[in-house]
């Protein structure tokens, strides 16, 4: 891509924010919510393995959206899964961040 | 609408499931040139997205994804995936025209390796309905593992617009001001094979309006018992807890007329007796119940799958399921009459819930197609004790569950009998236009 063609995309993809708005901003609230909720969520696994109520207790979160945070962090490498715990499965922090 | 094409075909296949490819494919192999408009991004139905298929227990990927290779593969099979059919007329006596919208996926088709680099860098997390939103995916995405095509795709509405995904791409195949293309396809004949959808979770008042944690649909419990589920295991949703007591109500979306679904969907005994036996192996210690009207095992090997099932201690009681309530410790408790016994209200709680919902049809072509439907919303089949796949327009056929409930094997069945009615129908022109 040249030097024109490099400002003529530059300038498309500005006006096509304009145009995406409303969306964008959406999005961008969405993930800041989200790595705050990642954040957390790595924290309370730093202490050790954990079970999913373990976790939400830990961050304030709720079961499900815990659950459902863990399920995403471990489909990106981000989690594993560790031994189990009574009727729960424990999750710990695995070593590789691609993804999550 | 940014381009336009026009291409010519024999046979036009709306719908890339099950149904759909094997008619695409029994035209191809006789030298026919097919078109297959699928609305996903990926070809294969509800099949692919199943874990097992009864009463054989048949993984339903290992049976479904050589039938989506062979069609993403045959000479004579064109895929048109993540497409809208605006409409299907009859342009003259000989040729159907179908009007079908190419969406945007803002990736570039024949650029894209489907390395998913751009997934793995994009920061947006977006609750997966592949997975039944049981786990997130990224706003740009390979719709699931075994998807054909491995195209990625992006979904503007939850799209941040920050670059990543294009700066990692090692093609260049991120586009982000992709445009619709309008197709126009012409074909001689049409077999429609548009599939279902399930009644949704939320319809019935007493069953919670979807509410209730841990009660959810047998699509669903597909992913859950699925080896790519969102859990790699079966959990409930709410918490992540092992279930020990897991509930099946049968009958959850079907011969109900205050849900407008007075049929029988024909396959929910059989799926569930599946998903419980399924269970069973995934989880040894667990109690499973059926609670069911009546258990129609119609098909081949299907009463003795049955009998199986009951030889396995999975227990099966008869009653209608009147109420399904939120109980403590995410429990679900379910409401019903001892039909069996001394006819008393009985109570009891379960960890995780499913209910066998019915099918209804995906497709309505009211609008688009001058195909009538029958009044369960189905197409109809104006000979459907003789010629099972004939529509009311001629020279459209229908194929699988588009024309009223079937298992997986009358589909197929279904589909091989509309790819030779549309077959005789080619003939039958060319003949007409050689003389």
């Amino acid at each position: 891509m040249n030097e024109t063609d490099k400002k003529s995309q530059k300038e498309a993809l500005k006006a096509l924010r304009v145009q995406r708005k409303a969306s964008i901003e959406r999005a961008r609230n969405a993930v800041k919510e989200q790595n705050k909720r990642v954040k957390a969520i790595v924290a309370a696994l730093k202490d050790g393995a954990k079970t999913v109520p373990e976790i939400a207790a830990a961050t304030g979160f709720s079961t499900p959206e815990t659950l459902l945070y863990v399920a995403t962090l471990k489909k990106y490498g981000r989690v594993g899964e560790g031994p189990k715990d009574g009727d729960y499965f424990k999750y710990e922090l695995l070593e590789s961040k691609a993804g999550a | 609408m940014q381009t336009h094409r026009e291409m010519n075909f024999d046979a036009l296949v709306v719908g890339g499931g099950i149904a759909g490819l094997q008619a695409a494919l029994d035209l191809a192999d006789q030298n026919f040139k097919v078109a297959v408009v699928e609305k996903d991004a990926s070809i294969g139905g509800k099949m692919i997205r199943l874990s097992k298929v009864f009463p054989t227990l048949d993984c339903a990927s290992c049976i479904t994804t050589p039938k989506m290779a062979a069609s993403a593969h045959h000479e004579n099979i064109t895929l048109f995936t993540y497409c809208d059919l605006k409409s299907i007329s009859r342009e003259s006596d000989t040729v159907l025209a179908a009007r079908v919208v190419q969406k945007p996926r803002y990736v570039e088709a024949d650029k894209c390796i489907g390395c998913r680099q751009c997934e793995y860098g994009c920061p947006v997390h977006v609750p997966d309905p592949e997975q039944g939103n049981f786990s997130m995916r990224k706003a740009i995405y390979i719709p699931f593992s075994n998807a054909i095509p491995q195209i990625a795709l992006m979904d503007v509405e939850n799209c941040s617009l920050c670059g990543k995904c294009a700066k990692v791409c090692p093609t260049g195949a991120v586009n982000y001001f992709q445009q619709p293309e309008e197709l126009v396809i012409r074909a001689k004949t049409a077999v429609l094979a548009t599939g279902f959808r399930l009644t949704p979770l939320d319809q019935k008042p007493e069953y919670g309006k979807g509410k209730i944690l841990n009660v959810i649909s047998s699509l669903d419990m597909e992913r859950l018992l699925a080896p790519h589920g969102p859990y790699q295991r079966v959990l409930r949703p709410s918490d992540g807890k092992e279930p020990d007591a897991i509930a099946y109500v049968q009958c959850a979306g079907s011969r109900d007329k205050t849900l407008g679904v007075s049929y029988c969907s024909r396959v929910c005994c059989m799926y569930a007796i599946k998903q419980a036996m399924l269970l069973s192996g995934a989880l040894p210690l667990a109690d499973i119940t059926i609670y069911y009207m009546d258990i129609r095992a119609f098909g081949k090997g299907y009463e003795q799958f049955f009998q199986n099932a009951k030889a396995m201690g999975i227990e099966f009681v008869k009653a209608k399921i009147a109420k399904i309530e939120q109980a403590d410790n995410q429990s679900v408790r379910l409401r019903y009459e001892d039909q069996e016994g001394a006819g008393a209200v009985m109570e009891r709680e379960h960890d995780l819930v499913v209910l066998s919902l019915g099918m209804v049809p995906e497709w309505h072509p009211e609008g688009i197609c001058p195909v009538g439907c029958d009044t369960d919303a189905f197409i109809r089949t104006p000979m459907s004790r003789l010629s099972p796949t004939l529509t009311d327009m001629e020279g459209v056929f229908v194929a699988g569950v588009a024309a009223g409930p079937k298992d997986i094997v009358d589909t197929i069945a279904e589909a091989g009998a509309a790819a030779m009615e549309a077959s005789n129908y080619l003939n039958k022109l060319n003949k007409k236009a050689a003389a």
